[in-house]
């Protein structure tokens, strides 16, 4: 095994934005999962001007990431043109692509690792696990200006790691069945050993000893292995949020990162007091009552020793970072966020009803491919 | 050889009518289960055996199986018996047929049209170079020469879609085989509609069949076909999506369609392909989309190919008849590869001709096609239709393992991730 070095960390402009979303390929004929990502990859006319489109872990998913954009807006251009890429090639392949943080019936044994020696690596580390992480999110980067910067914004965001779950909540299926979770997509990465929360460091210095010390311990060969829920990534100058269900819609999944930029700047302005070492005790609690019953969680406070309605803390926060929002110029793309939270709504509800509407799994994906690409939203 | 085993046992039998008047008397003709359960037994054996020690297709196994048991060969399987076999295999092909029908897709190559193009190539070159190989060098009448071109022309839907399903493949290679075979063989049912009025016209000078069979099959075929089709979706809204009641009421109504077919007349597989088309067209509201043909289907699967082996006239073989058969299967492979090689849209060259590769299998619907215009004549049809029938029992051993080896190369089976440990 190989480790890579950390490198410094690429200081970049301020609230910049860049989105990754794991898409599932589909097939027409009875919407299960699909094995395509290589022939479409090979055939793919494409000049990259609204950001990349990459293989994934399994045959069966493809990943978008957005240009780096100084605007929500921006983002918005992008996964707009991704999206109408991603159909037009889809199309000639006979492939569906759809939204979604898990696929709701498909048989994990049938899926097939891409070629490659990083997923061959991932394959033969972690076996069977790696099959079973075809599973589908939505990373959120936003700028630093510097590392230390990045460390403080890590920890500061892990704090509301559950408002993004639920946000996003978009898996309540899981092998053909009702899960009862919003985002059951997350419990598939909480059995990789380097899953959770960034521990409680203050700076970049104790940051890279952290990493040096994995290092040595073998646990780590590089940044990727480290699948944590938020953590700095030195090559881009950013932090990644990295626990949102990919949306159904590419609205949604914009309307995630101008929460993200928002939250940023307001945290990154106002300071609060991070109680980091506090945090980590009821971190996987929080997370856990966040995925199992989305806006209806009860988050724990370790400062105040109380619980609070998730719905009551996010209907706060969206108050909170909306002159921020303002002056980032992405507020109308928290309205659609707020009316969720107002109305307990959301993707995992949505998939619901259509399961109930429908009697079966098949036409859900049929009309969440649909969704994907605006046709029925 | 049945005979020296039966004639002892006859005597008995019959020496014990006198004192025994229970007894029935002595049974001409195997019972219609037990033949099915035999050549099941028979073709099971020798398929399993020849995939666990060659790595054979099961396919080929069945087929031999067929060929051996045969009347060309040991003749355990008689003429009468493939006759009253008949019906079985019907039901089997005619299942296997609306599977293939229910897959084609119609609106991808509105979505590709450089797909639009590799199928009407595919189509136009595979009838053009074997009529012209027929008509030149084999020296048939141009009728003759059609009805060979129409009966070889398509891939095999039923063996295709059989190698898919053992291989498990999926991926562009597997899809493009299925479109390019549904449509060669809608494409090789219109030749073969035409070319019955031809035949008419050319051996018997009567326009009013030339005309009317024609017409008799095709709109019969349509009409059957819709009404299995529209039963089959009315019965199957009434009951929840995806239930085994809904796999029961499809087979119900293919089975209904093929009976029908056989009592008019109209050619199963034609009929039956033409309900899965309108299946997978009609079905606005997804009834029975999802409904999948249950794994039994491969029990009746292997009965119709050892019937399709037993049926293959190799004790008519002569080497010049297996030279122009192969000169066929050469002209017809080069035909299929040069159309996936001049177009196929965005998959690379290689996997292209991996999809001309694919499409290769020749088998039991051609077989079917060429004895129902045979029977049209059949003091001329049989020996004038002996070379589709030679390339078909060639292809039949051949086809599969290529189709196979395919779906191999291009790295969509299932089986062969599993042999090397998992990795793709």
């Amino acid at each position: 095994m190989t480790t890579k070095a950390l490198g410094d960390f690429k200081d970049s402009a301020a609230f910049s934005l860049g989105v990754e979303l794991e898409l599932q390929l589909v097939s027409k004929r009875d919407f299960d999962l699909t094995r395509g990502a290589t022939d479409l990859l090979g055939s793919l006319d494409y000049d990259e001007r609204f950001g990349e489109i990459k293989l994934e872990i399994t045959e069966s998913m493809i990943e978008i990431s957005t240009q780096p954009q100084a605007t929500v807006d921006g983002i918005a251009a992008d996964l707009g043109g991704l999206r109408d890429t991603l159909r037009l090639h889809c199309e000639r392949n006979n492939i569906g692509v759809c939204g979604g943080g898990t696929h709701p019936f498909h048989h994990w044994p049938e899926r097939r690792i891409c070629p490659g020696d990083r997923f061959n690596d991932l394959y033969q580390r972690y076996g069977y696990l790696a099959k079973q992480f075809t599973v589908f999110g939505q990373h959120v980067h936003v700028g630093c200006t510097s590392a230390d910067e990045a460390i403080w914004l890590t920890q500061a965001l892990g704090v509301h790691v559950p408002a993004f779950i639920a946000l996003s909540a978009s898996s309540p299926f899981v092998d053909g069945v009702d899960s009862f979770y919003q985002s059951a997509r997350l419990n598939a990465v909480s059995a990789f050993p380097l899953s959770g929360q960034c521990p409680p460091l203050g700076s970049w210095q104790e940051f890279t000893e952290h990493f040096a010390f994995l290092q040595a311990c073998g646990i780590a060969q590089g940044i990727k292995d480290l699948y944590w829920d938020v953590r700095p990534k030195p090559e881009f100058g950013t932090v990644e949020i990295r626990v949102c269900d990919t949306p159904l819609t590419i609205e949604q999944a914009t309307s995630l990162a101008a929460l993200a930029q928002s939250l940023a700047r307001w945290l990154l302005r106002t300071r609060p007091p991070l109680h980091t070492a506090k945090q980590a005790h009821v971190a996987r609690y929080n997370k856990f009552q966040a995925c199992r019953y989305g806006l209806d969680a009860m988050i724990s406070d370790p400062v105040n020793l109380c619980q609070m309605p998730l719905k009551q803390t996010l209907t706060d926060l969206l108050e909170a970072v909306s002159d921020d929002a303002r002056e980032l110029d992405c507020a109308h793309w928290l309205t659609p966020l707020k009316l969720m939270v107002a109305e307990s709504t959301g993707d995992a509800a949505w998939l619901r009803a259509r399961e109930k509407q429908h009697g079966n799994l098949n036409d859900v994906v049929r009309e969440a491919s649909e969704r994907l690409m605006g046709k029925n939203n | 050889m049945i005979e020296t085993i039966t004639s002892p046992l006859r005597a008995i039998w019959e020496s014990l009518l006198e004192r025994l008047f229970f007894l029935p008397p002595f049974p001409e003709t195997i019972d219609s289960l037990a033949l099915f359960s035999l050549l099941l037994v028979v073709g099971l054996l020798l398929g399993e055996w020849l995939h666990a020690h060659a790595r054979w297709p099961k396919v080929t196994g069945y087929v031999l199986a067929g060929i051996v048991f045969g009347p060309s060969a040991l003749g355990w399987i008689s003429i009468e018996a493939l006759a009253q076999a008949r019906p079985i295999a019907d039901a089997a092909l005619g299942l296997l047929m609306m599977e293939v029908g229910r897959r084609l897709d119609l609106s991808w190559l509105r979505r590709n049209p450089e797909l639009l193009r590799s199928t009407l190539a595919d189509i136009t070159l595979s009838f053009a170079l074997i009529f012209i190989f027929a008509l030149w060098l084999v020296g048939l009448t141009p009728a003759w020469a059609a009805a060979t071109a129409a009966v070889t022309m398509a891939s095999a839907p039923a063996v295709v879609l059989l190698t898919i399903e053992e291989a498990r493949a999926q991926g562009q290679v597997t899809e493009r085989i299925i479109l390019h075979t549904a449509i060669s063989s809608a494409a090789s049912f219109v030749a073969f509609a035409i070319v019955l009025g031809i035949v008419h016209a050319e051996l018997s000078e009567d326009w009013l069949n030339a005309l009317v069979h024609p017409l008799w099959v095709v709109v019969g075929a349509l009409l059957v076909g819709g009404m299995g089709t529209w039963l089959a979706l009315r019965i199957a809204k009434t009951l929840p999506k995806g239930s085994l009641a809904q796999v029961f009421v499809l087979i119900a109504c293919a089975l209904l369609a093929v009976g029908i077919a056989r009592m008019l007349a109209v050619p199963v597989f034609l009929t039956l392909f033409l309900m899965g088309v309108l299946l997978a067209s009609r079905d606005q509201q997804q009834t029975l989309r999802y409904t999948a043909l249950p794994e039994g289907h491969w029990l009746l699967a292997i009965v119709l190919f050892v019937i399709v082996g037993a049926s293959l006239p190799w004790q008519e073989f002569t080497w010049l008849a297996g030279v122009q058969a192969l000169g066929l299967l050469l002209v017809r492979a080069a035909a299929k590869a040069g159309a996936m090689a001049w177009s196929g849209g965005n998959l690379p060259l290689p996997k292209r001709l991996l999809v001309g590769m694919g499409i290769q299998p020749l088998s039991a619907t051609a077989v079917f096609m060429a004895y129902e215009i045979a029977s049209l004549y059949p003091e001329v049809g049989r020996s004038a239709l002996t070379l589709p029938l030679f390339a078909a029992a060639m292809m039949e051993l051949v086809g599969p393992a290529l189709c196979r080896l395919a779906l191999h190369r291009s790295g969509e089976c299932e089986s062969g991730e599993r042999n090397r440990g998992g990795i793709a």
